[in-house]
């Protein structure tokens, strides 16, 4: 429990969010308080990835329809209108959840909680919650870009 | 000829990346969504580069990697594995199964490109319309009939360049199931030994390749070609209408 308590979520999280916008979308993101509200304009795309091993966690990317267009545009090298419908938009971020995901567990490997990473998976809806239960430790953290936010939950406990 | 490389990777979005990553070089690109059709493409295309993601359904890509060493006709194939997990344990299994060189994502495509170069020689990708402007210096189309223009100086390059260009054309003919060639003398101005050489092994190879041919050119060439022994007998029309009515 003081082992997960101890990491610094914060630090992992904002570098790797940062990392990857820049490096995949050449878009810069700032970190914004979490828990504001958020307007998803009805539509609402979660991508998810889970941890399990030593510790046991889950990771959460939530973006909006709009700016998940714009983030797929820029992945792709292409114009929004040229997207082909929405498996490529789930596609897209799926895979950055997958990067975050992937550079969380490597830095919880380098303290000793070594862990698998499972491969990603979306849920789309409108007005959708996500309510995590039996967690030891749970955290959000906001991110802004062009305009829009995108927010990252982490849900962690030991593992077996 | 090109390089095949391989993509392996259940993401689309990374296959695309990777895909215009080498765009710019002579590639020919493949892509599975998984180690299992990773095995049966690499067996079946023999690439020669395999850029194969770790986190995948169905069969992940230390599996796939372990039994591509397995096979003796695949276990050379320079491997990049593509990996979201940087932790040393992570990079460490990578390496000691004999991967090229790994990428740790989030990366650029031409991230990718430097790693690939460190391992072997990329060839740019040829200019396709600078090719098929070179195939097409002779050649034209005037309804179902190819006409080769020969050029006012036929000189020793430019027979290399006619030949050369002729023997793709009849084999495009062919494909194309056409079987009518004009030969246009028309803008040549000097009748000498080459021209001579050249419109006999163009007669030769149409004759070969079953193609019939016209000779058009001027009367006083015309002339000039019936003072040669070897095309004292070719017949030789006017106008490029008449060689298509003659045909």
């Amino acid at each position: 429990m003081s082992e997960i308590n101890s990491l610094d979520l914060n630090e992992f999280i904002t570098n790797a969010v940062s990392d990857v916008f820049d490096t995949m979308l050449s878009m810069e993101v700032e970190s914004v308080a979490a828990g504001q509200p958020e307007n998803y304009n009805g539509g609402h795309i979660v991508g998810t990835v889970s941890l399990a091993g030593k510790i046991l966690g889950n990771l959460n990317l939530h973006v909006g329809e709009e700016f998940a267009m714009q983030i797929t545009a820029a992945m792709l090298g292409m114009e929004m209108d040229e997207i082909d419908g929405s498996e490529e938009i789930h596609d897209v971020i799926g895979e950055l959840c997958n990067m975050i995901g992937g550079d969380l567990k490597s830095r919880l490997c380098d303290y000793g909680l070594t862990c698998e990473l499972s491969i990603p998976s979306i849920t789309t809806g409108k007005e959708l919650k996500i309510e995590p239960r039996g967690w030891d430790r749970r955290e959000e953290y906001g991110f802004s870009s062009n305009q829009h936010t995108a927010r990252v939950e982490v849900f962690m406990k030991i593992g077996n | 000829m090109a390089l095949k490389v391989l993509t392996v990777d259940d993401s689309k979005t990374i296959r695309m990346i990777v895909k215009k990553a080498f765009k710019n070089y002579d590639c020919e690109m493949f892509e599975a969504e998984n180690g299992v059709e990773g095995l049966a493409t690499a067996a079946k295309v023999k690439p020669g580069l395999i850029v194969l993601d770790i986190t995948m359904p169905v069969m992940n890509g230390i599996e796939m990697l372990g039994k591509l060493k397995e096979e003796p006709g695949l276990k050379d194939i320079p491997v990049i594995m593509l990996t979201a997990e940087s932790g040393k344990d992570n990079v460490m299994q990578i390496v000691k199964m004999g991967v090229k060189d790994y990428m740790v994502k989030p990366f650029k495509g031409q991230d990718l490109i430097e790693r690939v170069e460190k391992i072997m020689q990329l060839a740019p990708k040829p200019d396709e319309d600078e090719a098929e402007n070179r195939a097409n210096r002779y050649f034209s189309q005037v309804e179902d009939v190819a006409v080769l223009a020969l050029p006012s100086k036929v000189t020793r390059p430019v027979t290399v360049e006619v030949e050369s260009d002729l023997q793709a054309k009849l084999k495009e003919m062919a494909e194309a199931k056409m079987n009518k060639l004009v030969l246009d003398l028309c803008k040549v101005a000097e009748t000498n030994v080459l021209l001579i050489k050249l419109i006999i092994s163009t007669l030769q190879r149409c004759q070969t390749a079953k193609i019939a041919i016209r000779v058009v050119a001027s009367a006083k060439q015309g002339e000039e070609l019936k003072s040669f022994q070897e095309t004292s007998d070719i017949p030789v029309v006017n106008t490029l209408a008449e060689a298509q009515t003659a045909l």
